[in-house]
């Protein structure tokens, strides 16, 4: 019996310490499972999407595309599908998936209007926030990590054991051994599930490896206020109250107060203005001579001041050209929400600085891809796969070809973006940083019981 | 009550009082409830603000558009955006779930849009400050850190004992000691009841939602009240105690809460937005197409149409055929839109009634879908809004397809035909009618009270069981 | 620092100890040497410092001034190396009570980094101490505290260590319970380790010690030395105990 393994027993021994360590491996199994099925029902909906999508282009392309098909009609009434396929991490930090968007269908239509769309979700399922390893190690891991570590200290105390122990050589490093143990065996209840999740789902090794290593800095910094606090109290009971505070402060009282206090200071109201802005300017073009939507349109698009002038009362390049000019001239606005959005996300992540739980979300979302970030950067995919499609109809509208059967065979193809997970580096700093930070702490604390409360536990 | 409960419970509120750690909690919570009350009513109020003035400057920008053919009116649309419940602030539900913003058009039905938590960060998910939210989750935690000690300390001190001894019975200390702390839960809910009483006085919501939701409130702090005292009398150890209880509020307030919506969501597959789509689509080609001159269906409404008049071709009709045919076809798409929606709707509600049903296990679901809907923010109301919605979306769209069929000439009506301007402001805006909760969620906020009304029944039992055993209990 | 080289059979030493808890001086100018194979008995009432001067020695207080040296090692200023010299046995052991008795001396032979083969020592030990062999593979959870004391010194006993430290070991105990830990301090004695037991127990001090210290508000008022072969006149020592007892401020 090494000396690690004779704690790891003495762990496991304590009933509620061990009931807390399969309790946290079973939901952890349970998430993984949930999250899992969630990206499974996720790609599901997706191949769904992509099979009526697709029967709808081939009902279409049989009554536009004829020999001397008007490519007007075929983009008016073509739908072009994007899809943003959850990424093989989603399943351990399911993040936003289940709010936002994963299928889009744009025309070749201002872009504006259709970028936003929701999708049918059940507001009262997404309420409470989805039920994913990242909830387990967020919200539960350090509830395992307080019942494990609370009477560290105290515990010994109470039994009237702390004496006899600090008597023994070699006594300062007991509480680090124990710290170890716990902070081990709690480590493996969370990550023994999302291994086996991370082999089925087989998300790059790095990425795999850096959820772990997110997993292991935030134990890290819950193990080190436990010692923090374990040696700090005078009884058991005065602990887990202690830590319990602190989990409640983190988990519960700062993030939402953080939240409330970013999202009143960065309004995003403009989504609603650049909407209501792009609408006047695409009707208000019917009321407008042509030219002037042309002179507009040419300027960012002289390739086409060459073709033939617009006579009538309607022409489909007049059309698309004023959709296009639609959504330049709401340009700026877009920047805006744009920047509104992102400065959201910016102050998320620097409220993550001293926040270790919101880090540890920024981080495992980041990594995962299913954050914010990431549904903007699926908007912009959408964007460039927007503007391919007005490229591919703009000869034919523009030069009045013809739009065939074989027209529709040409048709671009979406190409989901790539792998966008990323490490939050200035998260993971803080995070790492503040592990370290209570575990040294708490080791000097610990280191310090000796002088101190031995010889008050004593009294004399 | 005797004296000797009164003493008693006078006795755990100057220990609560002389304890720094209880006074600091419950400071901190109150200023929690007052902080998310006055953070919730601002948003409120800038919400309230922003929509409605949206909402006025859209029926002024449809009432001052131009002269035009009245089908680029049936595309330029109307923009509506939903008022919030005068009781939201309290409970903003599923608002920020939902898009408050959406924009009808003819013959497509659009989202929802701009819905906050798609338009924040992840962090919005750690929950939204409302006094709802303190109630919900904190508040119980606040009574199980003050509740958690109050026999199991007698009994690790050794002073349960020596009350015994003295001839106090069970019951009295007891029903002491759930008349301090249901004091305790009296004095936090103070702050909430204050706001909502007066916010129901002033902003014209219902006393009588505002009156039933304290009391589905007080029920559910009484619950826990009960829970903590019950565990804190069965075990012997304060810490023991403590452990239990918060893993009862993980598992209640926490767990349970996430995980069923989530067996909800796996139950039953929820078609996405464009299969809907795709599907109302083919349903109206397989009804008829009105651009196949051969179509079946349009063409009995031709010979229909035809034989109405009394006339033996469309150029001989009094209206515009083809403003008929709008008002045929959107007929025809409003109706599948109905059916989807009501499918969809029906499909949302039977998820949410699974997690009602398991919500007998949890307080929490309980009290937070009584909270959602007596403050008009819960998914029925948003249904509603949406059936509203699309209401005035059918009726404005063949209001303007009546004045293309009855208003621009069948024969000859030039490149541009255009009809005036002034026919815009025929067309009311849209004005959103408060559902009444009491009315249409009448079985289900009985149906919930009687499950909170269950928990205190039968924590109510075991708590009596346990005075009346509390020397064997304390042996 | 360099050790006292006039008397090198010291095991354990105080140097003119002073200790004050802020105003209050608990110990006054002590000093007291344990040779090896000696039983020191430190005789005091409450609060005379007999608990001070042993957290002194284990290290867990430094002293305001003076000295203490255990196995040669001063615990002030090497707290670590001082404990590998000594053995502590608290007034009431508390010991791992889901272990068995061999597990918990396993346990803690761990703990104190014994890197000796514990299979070999720890059943001579137990002999020692004489508890039971049918005792030895039970959960201390039942033990009296006599035999967890057994344990105790059958770790310390493990553990090889030359001194000893008691602290009110006989109280609590019965008649028949004292007179068998006698003996275990025999044991102790035969195997040379240098012994300091802090009691206010006046009989098992006269029947154990080789000498005895009163000591009285921090400070060591006199020191009885027991010569070799003969027995201390309890009569004698209960006058003295008391009479210093009543000097006390009431």
């Amino acid at each position: 019996m090494t000396r690690y393994g004779a704690e790891l027993k003495l762990v496991l021994r304590s009933r509620i310490a061990a009931g807390a360590l399969i309790f946290l491996f079973v939901l952890s199994a349970l998430a993984v499972w949930s999250g899992i099925s969630v990206t499974q029902r996720q790609d599901a909906a997706i191949e769904r999407v992509q099979a009526a999508s697709a029967s709808d282009l081939a009902t279409v392309a049989k009554v536009y595309g004829q020999p001397d098909g008007d490519a007007g009609y075929g983009a008016y009434y073509t739908f072009h599908l994007t899809w943003d396929p959850p990424s093989a991490l989603a399943f351990a930090a399911v993040g936003q998936r289940d709010i936002q968007p994963f299928t889009l269908r744009v025309r070749l239509l201002g872009l504006q209007q259709q970028l936003y769309e929701s999708e049918n979700i059940n507001p009262e399922l997404a309420l409470p926030g989805p039920f994913d390893w990242s909830f387990v190690l967020i919200y539960l891991a350090p509830l395992a990590v307080i019942v494990l570590m609370h009477d560290l200290v105290a515990g010994e105390r109470e039994a009237g054991r702390l004496r006899l122990l600090l008597s023994l050589p070699g006594s300062r490093g007991l509480w680090l051994r124990r710290l170890a143990a716990r902070y081990l065996m709690v480590f493996a209840a969370l990550a023994l599930p999302l291994a086996f999740g991370l082999v089925l789902m087989q998300p790059p090794f790095l990425a795999g490896l850096g959820m772990l290593l997110i997993a292991a800095l935030y134990l890290a910094f819950w193990s080190g206020l436990g010692l923090l606090v374990a040696a700090m109290v005078r009884s058991s009971g005065a602990g887990a109250a202690g830590l319990l505070g602190c989990w409640i402060v983190l988990t519960l009282i700062l993030p939402t107060l953080a939240t409330s206090a970013i999202n009143a200071a960065i309004p995003v109201a403009r989504g609603t203005d650049l909407t209501l802005a792009q609408r006047e300017v695409i009707h208000g073009a019917w009321d407008r001579p042509k030219k002037e939507t042309f002179d507009v349109f040419f300027v960012n698009h002289p390739e086409w001041r060459g073709t033939p002038p617009v006579a009538g009362r309607f022409h489909w390049k007049w059309y698309y050209a004023f959709h296009q000019v639609g959504d330049e001239a709401v340009a700026p606005q877009v920047a805006e929400y744009r920047a509104s959005l992102a400065a959201r996300e910016r102050w998320s992540e620097r409220s993550g600085w001293v926040l270790p739980t919101v880090a540890t979300q920024v981080l495992l979302h980041r990594l995962a891809d299913t954050d914010l970030a990431a549904q903007l950067a699926y908007q912009d995919s959408i964007a460039a796969f927007h503007r391919r499609i007005r490229y591919f109809y703009y000869p034919y509208v523009f030069e009045e070809l013809p739009f065939t059967a074989a027209d529709f065979e040409r048709l671009p193809e979406y190409q989901p973006r790539g792998v966008g997970g990323s490490i939050a580096l200035g998260s993971l700093v803080a995070i790492a940083l503040a592990a370290l930070l209570l575990l040294m702490l708490g080791l000097r604390r610990a280191r310090r019981l000796g002088v101190n409360q031995a010889s008050r536990a004593g009294g004399d | 009550m005797s004296g000797a409960t009164i003493r008693i419970a006078r006795e755990e509120w100057r220990a609560l009082a002389r304890s720094r750690v209880a006074v600091l909690a419950g400071a901190l919570l109150v200023l929690l409830i007052l902080t998310a009350t006055f953070i919730s009513l601002q948003k409120q109020a800038a919400i309230d603000e922003a929509r409605s003035q949206y909402q006025a400057e859209q029926v002024e920008e449809f009432y001052n558009q131009p002269d035009r053919h009245p089908h680029r009116m049936v595309h330029y649309g109307q923009f509506v955006f939903r008022p919030l419940a005068p009781l939201a602030f309290f409970d903003f539900g599923v608002d920020s779930y939902t898009g408050d913003m959406v924009f009808l058009e003819g013959h497509r039905q659009n989202s929802a849009n701009f819905a906050e938590a798609r338009q924040s960060s992840l962090m919005l998910r750690f929950g939204q400050l409302t006094p709802a939210f303190v109630l919900q989750t904190l508040a119980p935690l606040l009574i199980i850190f003050l509740a958690f000690r109050a026999l199991a300390g007698e009994r690790e001190r050794g002073t349960l004992r020596l009350m015994l001894a003295q001839g106090i019975s069970g019951r009295q200390l007891l029903s002491g000691k759930l008349l301090a702390h249901a004091g305790v839960a009296g004095a936090i809910l103070l702050p909430a009841l204050v706001a909502l009483a007066l916010m129901a006085s002033s902003a014209g919501a219902s006393l009588a939602q505002a009156g039933l939701m304290m009391l589905a409130y007080t029920a559910y702090l009484l619950v826990w009240t009960l829970a903590a005292l019950l565990v804190s009398t069965l075990l012997p150890r304060g810490r023991d105690a403590l452990l239990a209880l918060i893993a009862l509020w993980m598992v209640t307030v926490v767990l349970l809460p996430r995980g069923l919506p989530e067996l909800a969501a796996a139950t039953e597959t929820a078609p996405t937005r464009i299969e809907t789509e795709v599907a109302i689509g083919r349903d109206l080609k397989s009804i008829g197409d009105s651009h196949d001159p051969d179509d079946p269906y349009f063409s009995d409404f031709r010979e229909e149409t035809l034989a109405r008049y009394s006339v033996d071709d469309v150029l001989d009709l009094p209206v515009q055929y083809a403003g008929l045919v709008s008002i045929e076809g959107e007929r025809l798409t409003s109706q599948l839109f109905d059916r989807y929606a009501s499918e969809a709707f029906a499909r949302q509600d039977r998820q949410g009634t699974l997690v009602r049903n398991f919500g007998i296990a949890s307080p929490l679901i309980a009290v937070r879908q009584l909270s959602m809907t007596l403050a008009g923010t819960d998914l029925d109301s948003h249904q509603d809004f949406l059936n509203q919605v699309e209401r005035y979306r059918y009726g404005f769209v063949q209001e303007l397809n009546r004045m293309q069929a009855e208003q621009i000439p069948a024969v000859d009506p030039g490149e541009d035909p255009r009809i005036d301007a002034s026919n815009w402001r025929e067309i009311p805006g849209f004005s959103y009618v408060e559902p009444d909760p009491l009315a249409y969620g009448s079985g289900r906020i009985v149906a919930t009270f009687a499950i909170l009304a269950l928990w205190l029944a039968g924590l109510a039992l075991l708590y009596a069981f346990a005075g009346r055993r509390l020397v064997w209990i304390a042996r | 620092m360099t050790l006292d080289q006039n008397h090198p059979a010291a095991l354990l030493e105080a140097r003119n100890l002073q200790h004050s808890f802020g105003n209050h001086r608990v110990l006054d100018d002590l000093s007291l040497r344990v040779g090896p194979g000696e039983i020191y008995a430190l005789l005091g009432g409450n609060g005379a410092g007999k608990s001070t001067t042993l957290n002194i020695f284990l290290g867990f207080i430094k002293p305001t001034s003076g000295h203490a040296v255990v196995g040669g090692v001063d615990p002030a200023a090497e707290p670590d190396r001082a404990r590998t010299q000594l053995a502590y046995v608290p007034e009431n052991v508390a010991l791992y009570e889901h272990l068995t008795a061999r597990e918990n001396i396993d346990y803690f032979l761990h703990l104190a980094s014994a890197e000796r083969d514990r299979a070999t020592v720890i059943d001579p030990a137990l002999d020692a101490v004489g508890l039971a062999s049918q005792a030895r593979d039970k959960r201390v959870g039942g033990f009296s505290k006599g035999m967890r004391q057994k344990v105790a010194i059958a770790l310390a006993l493990a553990r090889n260590v030359p001194v000893l430290l008691l602290d009110e070991p006989t109280s609590g105990l019965d008649p028949h319970a004292t007179a068998e830990f006698n003996e275990l301090l025999e044991a102790a004695r035969s195997r040379g380790i240098a012994t300091l037991m802090a009691t206010h127990d006046l009989l098992s001090a006269a029947a154990v010690a080789n000498r005895i210290g009163f000591l009285r508000e921090g400070h060591l008022d006199e020191e009885i030395a027991k010569a070799q072969g003969a027995r201390f006149d309890v009569e004698a020592l209960f006058r003295r105990y008391s009479e210093k007892r009543e000097r006390l401020p009431a």
